[in-house]
């Protein structure tokens, strides 16, 4: 609320962060579970003298650079772009905590980038000890950053005894630092093996004995993935703070989905012991394919579910979801949303000066005494900079379908209450005259109930009556 | 709307770092992120001609620039975020601002990047295959342009943060409810062309020191006297055009751009004169470093000389930009002078680890200059 808000139509703008997220946490986990990999396996190819184990592992390292250090370095700065524009407020509380975590991130990139292109380049050139020893620099390197950015997510969703103007450290070692650590270290084995999969089968279809012996290796770094997902992900659900808990418990999709990560863990993991690691000769294209696409929905699915049971929090008991300071929230229900907002401020002084009083501030009654449609105006914006973070009016989300039927009192009800009707919601941060302009606003496009039905509160006549598209309630 | 209304209040947390080494390391990034950039703004494009247009010396020109640049943007990239972490820290309350109100615009930064790097590799793996395809140099001058297009659109985001005044007008064109959509940027400021432009100058000049580096230094075994010779004239002449560019936008921007509050301040400033005197004349060493490399071959006492003078160029064109970001901002707040709760356990162990950092950087390149030793032996 310290920022203008970007409003992004249908979508809603951290929906751009997801978006950039899913698409980076492919190519980052790979690029650190695809680095120890490289590095234990090239040492192992020069300690047995495998020159077509070499051949093979040069070839994967062309394109793991070529996915990592392009794809996946760049999407990895966009995140980072995504949420300064999508959720300012929460990014200059993690940057102003976490500086120096981000500062010694860089350090590992910087020698990540440096020993990769080294590493690829020099191949053949350097010797053998001298070049395992680059590829360690480069894997050790890579989790190095995994275990810094995953404390810092770690501690958006608990925060643990970290209070304001406390020590990085106390914020670092959050109580989700060590099992989300676990649970990623295991994610980016498991999905560097299937990487390898997927590569190693469409490479070496015609040499059937090396294609064999990659299987079987690739497979004892995949099963220890495994095993490390399923303890880092029971530590992580028995460490939850209670709301994630509540959450869980009270999303059955997220249950169904959270059951099906475990048990498709399990199952992954019988499967490579009994089939890639005992007796290879499992990947095929069409294997390599499949298994990739499983770990690829495994992945996004564990990270959709990390990111959902935050809510209302961005940053747990400090920033809310809508990008408010957690501390500021009772002087905004007492002075009013749009007071405490520096362009919402801005906005009432400049468009609607008669609810402005001659210190600045917007005199929350008065808006009661605005033309209709200026009401509906300002609960448009009290819309845009409170609800919008998470729900569009029409397109992801929409309010207009989650109150959809509903009266203008109602409406109002539940925006007073906001965290008591659904404990995953911020508070309102507003005053009553607030609520009643808001509530305005969204009962001014909040959708019929489906015609019909009987009890429907769809006007008679049903469609015809309805605004073609949408079912929209005139105002 | 009143400018000083729009920017929001301190981070309640306190800038974890005292102002000064806040704004070291921002210049220090920005130097060393300004290096590599340099060279794929400018040397992507020459590639990009080249490739197309040129033969003999010129076509192997761009096999050279071209092979150098997926490493050259992955470290370019890389430097680039220390300054923009540690603008997120002092100067949070404008950049954040600055960047929703051109929403769109920026966040495409991201995705022409990814765009504009996977070309660079087309083109690159059609040189080490010695094939050159229609897809290839279609690829190079889609990343040239595409760099270009993000130096424009980086030159309006930092040209918007201390534009505070403009941000009003974007507001009002594009908010919806309150809102801002993104869709705008910073057009209307006199200073974003000339600042846009005259980074490129400086690209330029720092291209063609970076084709004496590369005929000195790099793999020396693969070019040929009349190469390095050819390279020395050639980076000479492209060198001048840079300069001339450099001085022409640079004298646009300062004589006619700046806005009168800064150009107050700088004649008050007896330092900031002598900074922004050495800064315009500092191109003069590299000038001459380069002039006189040319006229013998190209040898690395001369590479060297250049590389310096041209260090001092970017150091100095960093200090001075410093200097008018912040000569610009204290128009309305006074950043310095933000709290401060410094994390002294986590700034040392941050300033161990870039010291070992360094150090490890320095013991592998001491192994691949050992591999072109042995090379040169052979």
């Amino acid at each position: 609320m310290h920022y203008p808000w970007w409003y992004v139509h249908s979508l809603t703008s951290p929906m751009l962060i997801a978006l950039v997220a899913t698409l980076h946490i492919f190519a980052s986990l790979y690029a650190v579970g695809g680095g120890l990999f490289l590095a234990e396996e090239v040492g192992y190819a020069y300690k047995v003298g495998n020159k077509d184990l070499l051949t093979y592992l040069h070839s994967h390292t062309f394109f793991f650079i070529l996915l990592t250090v392009v794809y996946g370095a760049i999407t990895g700065v966009g995140i980072w772009w995504t949420i300064g524009l999508a959720s300012p407020l929460a990014t200059e509380s993690l940057i102003h905590i976490f500086v120096f975590g981000w500062a010694m991130e860089y350090v590992f990139f910087v020698l990540e980038v440096v020993s990769a292109f080294i590493f690829f380049y020099y191949w053949g050139k350097l010797k053998p000890e001298v070049h395992t020893k680059i590829g360690w620099i480069y894997g050790i390197s890579a989790y190095m950053s995994l275990v810094l950015i995953t404390a810092i997510t770690s501690f958006q969703l608990d925060i643990g005894t970290w209070t304001p103007g406390q020590s990085m450290w106390i914020a670092f070692f959050n109580p989700q630092t060590f099992p989300q650590i676990i649970a990623r270290s295991g994610a980016s084995l498991l999905l560097a093996s299937l990487y390898v999969y997927l590569h190693a089968a469409f490479k070496l279809k015609n040499n059937k004995q090396l294609l064999a012996l990659v299987e079987t290796r690739a497979a004892r770094w995949s099963m220890a993935g495994a095993v490390l997902v399923t303890i880092g992900g029971v530590w992580w659900l028995l460490n939850l703070p209670e709301s994630a808990k509540a959450s869980l418990a009270g999303a059955s999709a997220l249950i169904i989905l959270t059951a099906l990560i475990f048990a498709a863990t399990v199952v992954v993991f019988l499967m490579l012991y009994f089939g890639s690691y005992r007796r290879p000769g499992w990947v095929n294209q069409g294997f390599a394919i499949l298994y990739f696409i499983v770990g690829i929905a495994a992945t996004s699915t564990g990270e959709f579910i990390r990111e959902g049971v935050r809510k209302p929090y961005i940053i747990y008991n400090f920033v809310t979801g809508n990008n408010v300071l957690v501390s500021e929230i009772p002087k905004l229900q007492q002075t009013g949303y749009l007071n405490g907002g520096t362009w919402t401020r801005a906005f009432m002084k400049a468009h609607y000066p008669q609810v402005v009083d001659s210190s600045g501030n917007v005199d929350s009654p008065k808006l009661l005494s605005l033309p209709e449609s200026d009401q509906l105006a300002v609960g448009r914006v009290l819309f845009q900079y409170h609800c919008n973070d998470c729900h569009s009016a029409e397109g992801f989300s929409a309010v207009a379908e989650l109150t959809r039927g509903w009266s203008e009192d109602m409406i109002q009800t539940v925006v007073t209450h906001l965290d008591k009707a659904h404990f995953f919601m911020p508070p309102w941060c507003g005053t009553k005259e607030e609520s009643i302009v808001l509530s305005r606003y969204l009962a001014s496009i909040s959708f019929h109930s489906p015609a019909g039905m009987k009890f429907s509160s769809a006007p008679p006549g049903n469609s015809k009556d309805m605004t073609a598209s949408s079912g929209r309630r005139e105002p | 709307m009143n400018p000083q209304d729009l920017i929001g209040p301190s981070s309640p947390l306190g800038n974890p770092a005292p102002f000064w080494f806040i704004t070291f390391f921002k210049v220090l990034g920005f130097i060393l992120h300004m290096i590599p950039m340099n060279v794929w703004y400018a040397g992507m494009a020459l590639v990009a001609i080249y490739a197309t247009f040129g033969k003999g010396h010129y076509e192997e020109l761009a096999h050279r620039l071209a092979k150098s640049m997926p490493v050259i943007v992955a470290i370019g990239v890389n430097l680039g975020i220390v300054p923009l972490l540690f603008t997120q820290v002092s100067y949070y309350q404008f950049y954040y601002p600055a960047g929703v109100l051109i929403g769109w615009a920026w966040f495409s930064v991201i995705i022409l990047l990814v765009i504009a790097y996977y070309g660079v590799y087309v083109y690159t793996l059609s040189v080490r295959r010695n094939v050159k395809t229609r897809l290839a140099i279609i690829s190079a001058w889609v990343s040239s342009i595409l760099f270009i297009v993000i130096g424009f659109l980086f030159a309006n985001n930092f040209s918007l943060m201390t534009n505070v005044a403009g941000w009003i007008g974007i507001f009002n064109k594009t908010a919806v409810g309150g809102a801002p959509t993104g869709l705008a940027l910073n057009t209307s400021d006199p200073t974003l062309i000339p600042r846009w432009l005259m980074m490129f100058g400086i690209a330029i000049m720092t291209t063609s020191v970076y084709i004496v580096v590369d005929a000195a230094y790099f793999r020396k075994r693969e070019t040929t006297e009349e190469y390095r010779s050819w390279a020395g004239k050639f980076a000479f002449v492209i060198f001048n055009i840079g300069l001339v560019w450099f001085v022409a936008t640079g004298s646009w921007y300062i004589f006619g751009a700046l806005d009168p509050f800064t150009v107050g301040k700088l004649k008050s400033d007896g330092l900031m004169q002598v900074i922004f005197a050495a800064t315009a004349l500092s191109p003069g060493l590299s000038w001459l470093a380069l002039l006189l490399g040319g006229r013998r071959h190209v040898n690395h006492r001369t590479a060297l000389a250049a590389a310096g003078a041209q260090f001092v160029v970017i150091s100095l064109n960093a200090v001075s930009r410093q200097w008018v970001q912040n000569t610009e901002i204290s128009k309305y707040r006074d950043i310095a002078a933000e709290p401060v709760k410094i994390q002294w356990s986590p700034m040392i162990l941050f300033l161990v680890l870039f010291v070992v950092g360094l150090a490890i950087v320095g013991w592998m390149i001491s192994k691949i200059v050992e591999v072109g030793r042995e090379e040169a032996k052979v």
